[in-house]
């Protein structure tokens, strides 16, 4: 059957045919972006399923585009870590364009062909980025999703503009980074495909050029994902960006640039040579503690919701970095699992952002008064999402920080595990502090001498509709953390570390 | 003077990258900084092209190659420039272009918006609107 | 590879690149970049890299050059001293390009000697695609194929991010309402009146040649250096040598913004499809010598090539459009009505 063979390919072929059809059809009538964006979006979370499930029955695929072989042409791998990914990014995105549809239609009236094709084109990117298995293809596909990153972000009005060139300098210097490891890899080997890299560089272990292509690549792919201190254009672009392009970019991005640190770790250079070999650990892990703390107070001091959610995006992947860095079973899994975990919670705060900014037109703390009565369902919604950031069973939070805590705990950097804890307090401390906001009524009005009333003014369906699904997908997931980690996950931890 | 002819590509590429790092990071102008990512991001291609050229090598294109009767011709790799550097290079070349038109479109939006491309006059105009 | 020329050719390229980031003009900067570029394209020649030349020349010495300038234009030449000290930036970004040039030059110790022909990068993959491009694809030269069958893959997304460049342009700069009026601080005028007859006249001459070479480019690109890209891009620059000599509304009336991005649209899908068409006649995707199915007499090494052309005129059709889309926004601010 043509679809189940060629899931690989068509996942990343569908968006990017679909965004040309979006552009074309979009200059005739703008009425038609929107469903042709939902129908390939849909499209392509059944593609990237199919291939987790195949995946998860036969093993890891390879894929040969061109019908060369590898190394000399380029290759998809799909194996259990990037199936896993491939599917959150599907999903996200697929609700993430659910939740665009009217958000778009009032803060960028005159821009929605635009809009939707780039949207899709993100989407190709990231998707293609998680699925490859050629090092340079990656770094297309990393421009694909900048480029798009960058155009999307500087949509937003105020201070969009502003803190797009910021992320498109630094963005540059990234994805520069990035290949130039390659070309040292290059130069040294003669091969650009990872498995292939695999076999060859553990002759060259000792030299400096792999030692810099290793630091090359590893300072890109930070500079992509806002570690500490590497984050300055985090939280100004994600701010300012119009309120569909802060769901998609949030939780996916730098997501799929912690895949792609973690790829280039264990399936590049071995685990071997980064943990062993290098003496790294140590200083990385407490830079992850850096990066912890320093988003957690960061987020302390705001008063503006979405730059709060900005830092905390800066915490979350401190978690990640950290969690891999450990370099012991539990510490990779739970890093792995945060990933997913992550990229939903992220998912769901901006969407509750984005619907404050529909209804409210702001996004500042003081925007939030009286929510609660106003709207009953977005803020159950709201309520188990926080659950899940602070850490508290049986939401999927709890359970990725409860893996890095014994990872750390394993590996004895009990700074890591008390860093996990404070957030954890933090986040606490943020979260409540917005739920008692949301409690109380807005003031009594002046003119008229009496409270203003207060009705029931819900959210939209169709942007209440993603926050609810992915809130009850943070407690199913939670619940079946151990079964995806037993049959997904374990399989992508390298075998000395179980 | 082995050392020095063998190995000055690779110190001209290095001194390019911080002529260009330095201009990103250092400049007030904005588009002196877009200079200066051009500038980095052409100092790569230079690195690229340097792994991929040959002593006494050819270009990459086979010449009387039409036709099946060059099949009689014998090919040798050590004849030809390295065309796998020459490829990916091509693909930066276009990348670069491409956020070369994305940064100078940020850029006239930015002067649209607050009349100067100075950073420092921005964050001013910034912090007094704040 | 006479390694003197390369070394003054290299000197030279630094100080244009010392000197573009210094001179306090934007003007001036762009057109020293220009002369950047093309010392680059005269690099690139010297160590056998013809198509990176190529497309250097066409792409980044024309395009980015006039872009520079189309952006100095809209905007202002005079780049003002700094304001306040700032001294605190200026030290951390010195210490960073130190740090990272010092790291740089750890690392080329063990790099193999410039133009060996013994190097790993040499050795391992490229002999197969210098032996085998013939047997495989029929075509001759070899950086086409690669780019265009082996790592075909590759080139259909740069065709994209330069689709996506085009697009985010006119995202980014097209204001519908509120338009706020740029007052050009200085004077600018590069063209007055009725004084470039000359200048008009001899570039109506030169735009049919330029067009009918890029055409020529986009077909020989098989056995001459060339492709799809270096040939969109002199077709575009035809039509923005029109542009910059009388006047943007004369391209708006040949090829307005609606045609622009229907044609770039189009090119990125031929290239697609033509790889979809492969998937659906049961290879992989992009495995053109499934053509040979359908096309008519022909056998599965010439069917790779023929995949390979039709691929590189989808990819010309594509960068012509986006490329005269780019200048035209970029010299219009968005508007559209009057440029350079």
């Amino acid at each position: 059957m043509i679809l189940y063979e060629q899931s690989p390919a068509l996942l990343v072929v569908i968006p990017l045919l679909s965004a040309f059809a979006i552009n074309i059809f979009g200059l005739y009538n703008r009425r038609l972006c929107f469903p042709i964006a939902f129908l390939a979006l849909a499209a392509t979370l059944g593609a990237a399923t199919m291939t987790l499930a195949r995946v998860l029955q036969a093993g890891p695929i390879s894929y040969r585009l061109g019908g060369w072989p590898p190394p000399f042409g380029i290759e998809y791998v799909i194996d259990h870590l990037n199936g896993l990914v491939l599917v959150t990014i599907a999903f996200v995105s697929f609700l993430a364009v659910i939740f665009a549809k009217l958000s778009v239609e009032k803060e960028l009236p005159d821009k929605i062909p635009q809009f939707y094709t780039l949207f899709v084109l993100l989407v190709t990117g990231l998707l293609g980025m998680t699925a490859t298995g050629d090092a340079f293809n990656l770094y297309v596909l990393l421009e694909i999703a900048a480029l798009t990153g960058y155009a999307l972000i500087a949509l937003g009005d105020n201070r969009a503009l502003v803190a797009s060139f910021n992320y498109v300098i630094l963005g540059t210097i990234g994805a520069s980074f990035y290949l130039l490891g390659v070309g040292h890899l290059y130069i040294m080997t003669g091969s650009l495909n990872m498995g292939d890299l695999l076999t060859i560089l553990p002759g060259l272990y000792a030299t400096r050029a792999i030692f810099v292509a290793f630091l090359l690549v590893l300072c890109g792919v930070w500079l992509k994902m806002a570690f500490f201190p590497l984050h300055t254009w985090l939280p100004n672009a994600y701010t300012y960006a119009p309120s569909a392009v802060g769901c998609l970019v949030a939780p996916l991005v730098t997501k799929v640039s912690v895949y792609i640190m973690i790829r280039v770790m264990l399936s590049v250079f071995s685990s071997h040579y980064v943990f062993e070999v290098l003496a790294l650990t140590g200083p990385i892990v407490w830079l992850a503690v850096a990066a912890i703390i320093f988003g957690s107070i960061q987020a302390l001091a705001q008063d503006n919701l979405k730059k709060m959610l900005t830092y905390l995006i800066v915490a979350e992947v401190g978690y990640m970095v950290g969690g891999v860095w450990l370099a012991t079973g539990y510490g990779i899994s739970g890093a792995i699992l945060h990933i997913v975990n992550d990229a939903l919670m992220t998912f769901c705060l901006f969407v509750f952002a984005g619907i404050v900014t529909y209804k409210t037109g702001g996004h500042m703390l003081s925007d939030l008064q009286g929510l609660y009565r106003k709207m009953p369902v977005t803020m159950t919604g709201f309520t188990v999402v926080a659950l899940s950031m602070i850490g508290v069973p049986p939401t999927a939070g709890f359970f990725s920080k409860w893996y890095l805590i014994l990872g750390a705990i394993e590996a004895g950097s009990y700074h890591f595990m008390v860093a996990l804890l404070v957030s954890s307090l933090v986040n606490a401390i943020l979260f409540f502090r917005i739920i008692e906001i949301t409690f109380f009524e807005p003031k009594m009005d002046h003119h008229t001498g009496h409270a203003p009333e207060i009705t029931i003014n819900e959210a939209p369906f169709s942007m209440l509709m993603p926050l609810l699904v992915v809130a009850l997908g943070l407690i199913i997931i939670g619940i079946y953390s151990g079964t995806i980690v037993t049959n997904i996950i374990q399989h992508s931890v390298p075998g000395g570390l179980l | 003077m082995e050392y020095l002819v063998s190995h000055y590509n690779y110190w001209v590429y290095i001194l390019l990258m911080m002529v260009g790092l330095y201009a990103m990071l250092a400049k007030n102008n904005l588009i002196k900084k877009v200079i200066g990512m051009s500038i980095f991001q052409t100092a790569i291609i230079v690195f690229y092209v340097s792994t991929g050229a040959k002593r006494e090598a050819s270009i990459p294109i086979i010449a009387h190659g039409h036709g099946h009767d060059a099949a009689h011709t014998v090919i040798e790799a050590a004849h030809y420039a390295n065309p796998l550097p020459h490829v990916l290079m091509l693909t930066a070349i276009v990348v670069s272009v491409g956020t070369l038109g994305v940064a100078l479109a940020i850029c006239l939006g930015i002067y649209r918006r607050y009349k100067t491309l100075e950073e420092d006059e921005i964050q001013e105009q910034l912090h007094d609107s704040l | 590879m006479i390694w003197q020329i390369d070394l003054s050719v290299l000197s030279l390229i630094v100080l244009c690149g010392f000197a573009t980031i210094m001179v306090k003009d934007l003007l001036s900067a762009a057109i020293i970049f220009g002369a950047y570029s093309f010392l680059m394209c005269l690099l690139w020649t010297e160590m056998g890299a013809v198509d990176v030349a190529f497309t250097e020349a066409s792409v980044g010495a024309g395009v980015s050059t006039i872009l520079f300038i189309a952006a100095a234009y809209q905007t202002t030449r005079i780049v003002k001293p700094r304001k306040s000290g700032r001294i605190f930036a200026k030290i951390v970004a010195l210490a960073a390009s130190v740090a990272m040039g010092l790291v740089l030059l750890a690392a080329q110790t063990n790099f193999p000697g410039f133009a060996d022909p013994e190097s790993p990068a040499s050795l391992h993959l490229s002999p197969y695609y210098i032996t085998q491009t013939l047997a495989d694809t029929a075509v001759p030269n070899m950086v086409t194929s690669v780019l265009a069958d082996y790592r075909g893959f590759d080139t259909m997304f740069e065709t994209a991010v330069i689709f996506t460049a085009g697009l985010a342009v006119i995202a980014i700069l097209r204001r519908v309402k509120h338009i706020d009026r740029c007052e050009l601080p200085d004077p600018y005028t590069i063209s007055a009146g009725s004084q470039d007859n000359i200048i008009r006249f001899v570039s109506r001459q030169l735009v049919p040649f330029m067009q009918l070479f890029a055409l020529y480019v986009v077909a020989h690109g098989h056995h001459s250096p060339g492709g799809g890209f270096q040939g969109g891009v002199i077709l575009g620059a035809s039509f923005i040598l029109l542009a910059i000599t009388y006047d943007i509304q004369l391209v708006q009336q040949r090829m307005n913004e609606k045609w622009n991005i229907l044609l770039g649209n189009i090119g990125v899908l031929i290239y697609a499809s033509i790889g979809f068409i492969c998937l659906l006649l049961g290879a992989n995707f992009l495995d053109y010598s499934m053509l040979s199915k359908i096309l008519p007499a022909t056998d599965p090494v010439m069917a790779r090539s023929h995949g390979m052309l039709g691929i590189e005129i989808g990819v010309a059709i594509a960068v012509m459009a986006i490329v005269v889309t780019i200048y035209l926004n970029l010299a219009s601010n968005g508007k559209l009505d009057k440029g350079l």
